[in-house]
């Protein structure tokens, strides 16, 4: 599995973290991930050390981790983006829109 | 699948004993299929290209040909077609039975003897198998019309009606899943023109459904004369609101005009656009400094257009991430720097494209290409407006227009204070001439003399900016930065539009008075200037001031009055 997910012992913060590829192949699983998660201010992290391309798909998917953190009131951080991925998330102008952490 | 008879499945037993024939027809009838049999290898290709059977069972030790070679022979024709299974039937229980009746095509292997039980299972397993295959294939057929459709779409519809493909470059090489670049390019109607090269996420129909009001919306808003700011603005918020929160448009949008020798660059979310000098020189690289469009409600308020002053020469190139992401076989991207020295060598010997195309090519190989590779190459030159300046204006001395004589329509608005930053009144007021009159000939000159009045009342009388500050070709930047600063705190004043429009048995004649909240300037001085037509050679190749020469040519009469916070300019058509 590409996506692998992780709670946290309190339930409040969800880590999912992308291997290899984030684009298109990886739509289901991504949602799967998060889509259960509504127990309000729940912070979701993004880890994408691991993560070693991203297509525009990809930008469109984290949009829709995006507003699913504000409909549950919670937060959403991206951290660790290797120096290609963070060019991607920079062209795209994300940190104007989240926190993304290096 | 054989259809000619319903649902009904067709399957070929290619056995040389008559009886197992037999045996294997009863069992197949039961399961629902038509029986066909042959007695030998050679038969059973003959019979499988002659029926294009569902099922084919077969013996491996038969005369003439034996089971293998014709199952070899059978798989090669049936390629391209639906999977047709080929069940082995043997007696060699041999591992090495099994090995071979795979390599030689096979998808399965009954070792006698079965009970019909076991029979029936593995036909109907092999036969479950063959159905998805086909459901798969039917599924691709429709996904690959999806694309081809977007694919026509986008070229076939939306971009032929592109504006000047002559001569803006335009390179469009689509990957294998086409997936949604877009290039737009439209004539503003002072002979500016607008240009856009966009990329929306995801493949295939998905990606394209926001090109079509995309499209419509920046042809439509350039043609009005709106500018290249508040399409943008328009653009975002119709694709926010038509579009899913994950489908966007990364894009960049460029305004050249020549005019002014400037060019305005908006980037969201594309790689840098570049400005390349007659030397094949980077003189500018314009970043994305803007999340890409729509995928926000508006755009973001401290983000404006970069402006830049160019030399004749200049090309403006955008490219899509299709080609810095270009990868070979060993996993590395093509990179900015392979672009820029490709396209310094591509400007030089005129042929940015090709160079640029074939550079990419030879890096990559013969990998396949994941994304579509767009390139935009535009000539900072040669976009003058159309029409002949030098030639006089129309005049109607023959008609008598004093004005106590009724109009046939007027039309006024006033804008004050901060609605003059947020209203851009020329199209407003192009679009009632428009929609009165409708005489296209001549809405370029209105336009033109509309747009440069109105800009200078707002400009030099509301703002208050200095003409002079344009002069040098930094100046230009530095004061379209000063206007934009102004325009943003702007609380009082007031600029006023009248047009009022004269028919006469052969067209008619507009007359646009604008008055502005400003301090005016020397009138008398400019009057004169005005009426002798003599501009120096020195004062037209200055950056400032030309557009007033240009408007007194374009019309009969124009006039500053009062301490030039006023102007009256009045335009004959026949």
């Amino acid at each position: 599995m590409n996506v692998k997910k992780q709670v946290s012992a309190d339930n409040k913060t969800i880590t999912i973290s992308i291997d290899d590829r984030f684009d298109f192949s990886l739509h289901q699983q991504f949602k799967e991930a998060y889509v259960d998660a509504n127990e309000s201010g729940t912070s979701f992290i993004l880890d994408l050390s691991g993560t070693s391309y991203m297509d525009s798909s990809a930008l469109g998917m984290i949009l829709l981790l995006k507003d699913h953190a504000e409909k549950v009131t919670g937060q959403l951080k991206i951290v660790n983006p290797n120096e290609a991925v963070n060019k991607i998330l920079e062209i795209a102008q994300f940190h104007r829109l989240m926190t993304i952490e290096l | 699948m054989n259809e000619a008879f319903g649902n009904e499945k067709l399957a070929l037993v290619v056995d040389d004993s008559e009886m197992q024939c037999k045996v294997l027809g009863i069992l197949l009838k039961e399961e629902g299929y038509r029986v066909l049999s042959a007695n030998d290898g050679a038969q059973g290709v003959s019979m499988y290209i002659k029926y294009q059977p569902d099922l084919v069972l077969m013996d491996i030790n038969m005369p003439i040909m034996n089971g293998h070679e014709a199952a070899r022979k059978i798989k090669a024709l049936s390629k391209d077609n639906s999977l047709c299974p080929l069940i082995f039937i043997t007696s060699m229980a041999t591992d090495q039975a099994y090995i071979d009746s795979i390599e030689a095509g096979g998808d399965g292997i009954l070792v006698r003897p079965f009970s019909p039980e076991v029979f029936k299972a593995k036909i109907k397993s092999i036969q479950r198998i063959s159905d998805l295959i086909l459901k798969n294939k039917a599924l691709q057929q429709a996904q690959q019309k999806d694309a081809e459709l977007a694919e026509q779409l986008m070229s076939g519809v939306i971009e032929s009606r592109n504006y000047a493909r002559d001569k803006i470059g335009i390179l469009k090489k689509a990957a294998t899943l086409f997936s949604g670049d877009i290039q737009l390019t439209a004539l503003c109607p002072n002979g500016d023109v607008n240009v856009m090269l966009g990329d929306f996420t995801g493949h295939g129909l998905r990606s394209s459904i926001g090109a079509i009001p995309l499209s419509e919306t920046f042809r439509t808003m350039t043609k009005k004369g709106f500018s290249l700011i508040e399409i943008i603005s328009q653009v975002n918020q119709q694709l926010h609101q038509l579009l899913p929160p994950d489908l966007f448009l990364a894009a960049a949008f460029v305004t050249v005009s020549s005019n002014d020798n400037t060019v305005y660059i908006f980037n969201a979310g594309i790689p840098d656009v570049y400005i390349f000098g007659q030397s094949g020189s980077i003189k500018h690289r314009v970043s994305s400094n803007h999340p890409p469009i729509g995928v926000m409600p508006a755009l973001l308020d401290d983000i404006g257009l970069s402006v830049f002053s160019v030399a004749e020469t200049d090309r403006v190139v955008l490219i899509s991430d299709g080609i810095v992401e270009a990868r070979n076989a060993q996993g590395e991207m093509y990179e900015f720097e392979r672009f820029e020295q490709a396209a310094s060598k591509g400007i030089i010997q005129n042929n940015i494209k090709d160079e640029v195309l074939s550079s990419v090519e030879q890096f990559c190989q013969n990998m396949q290409q994941e994304d579509d590779i767009s390139l935009i190459d535009i000539p900072c030159d040669g976009w003058q407006q159309t029409f002949a300046v030098s030639a006089a204006p129309v005049t109607d001395q023959g008609h008598d227009y004093s004005f106590d004589v009724e109009a046939a329509w007027q039309w006024r608005l006033k804008l004050t204070g901060s609605r003059l930053s947020h209203v851009n009144p020329i199209p407003l007021a192009m679009n009632q001439i428009q929609e009165i009159e409708g005489n296209e000939d001549h809405l370029q000159s209105l336009f033109t003399i509309l747009t440069e009045l109105f800009v200078n009342s707002l400009d030099h009388g509301v703002l208050g900016l200095d003409s002079t500050m344009k002069s040098c070709a930094d100046g230009f930047a530095e004061y379209f930065m000063e206007r934009e600063r102004r325009l943003k705190v702007i609380t009082d004043g007031f600029v006023e539009i009248n047009l009022s429009f004269y028919p006469n048995a052969s067209g008619g004649r507009v007359v646009i008075g604008i008055a502005d909240s400003g301090n005016g300037f020397n009138v008398n001085k400019y009057n004169d200037m005005i009426r002798d037509h003599q501009m120096q050679q020195e004062e037209r190749s200055k950056l400032s001031g030309r557009g007033i020469h240009l408007v007194s040519q374009l019309c009969e009469s124009l006039q500053y009055f009062d301490q030039g916070n006023q102007v009256q300019a009045s335009y004959v058509w026949n």
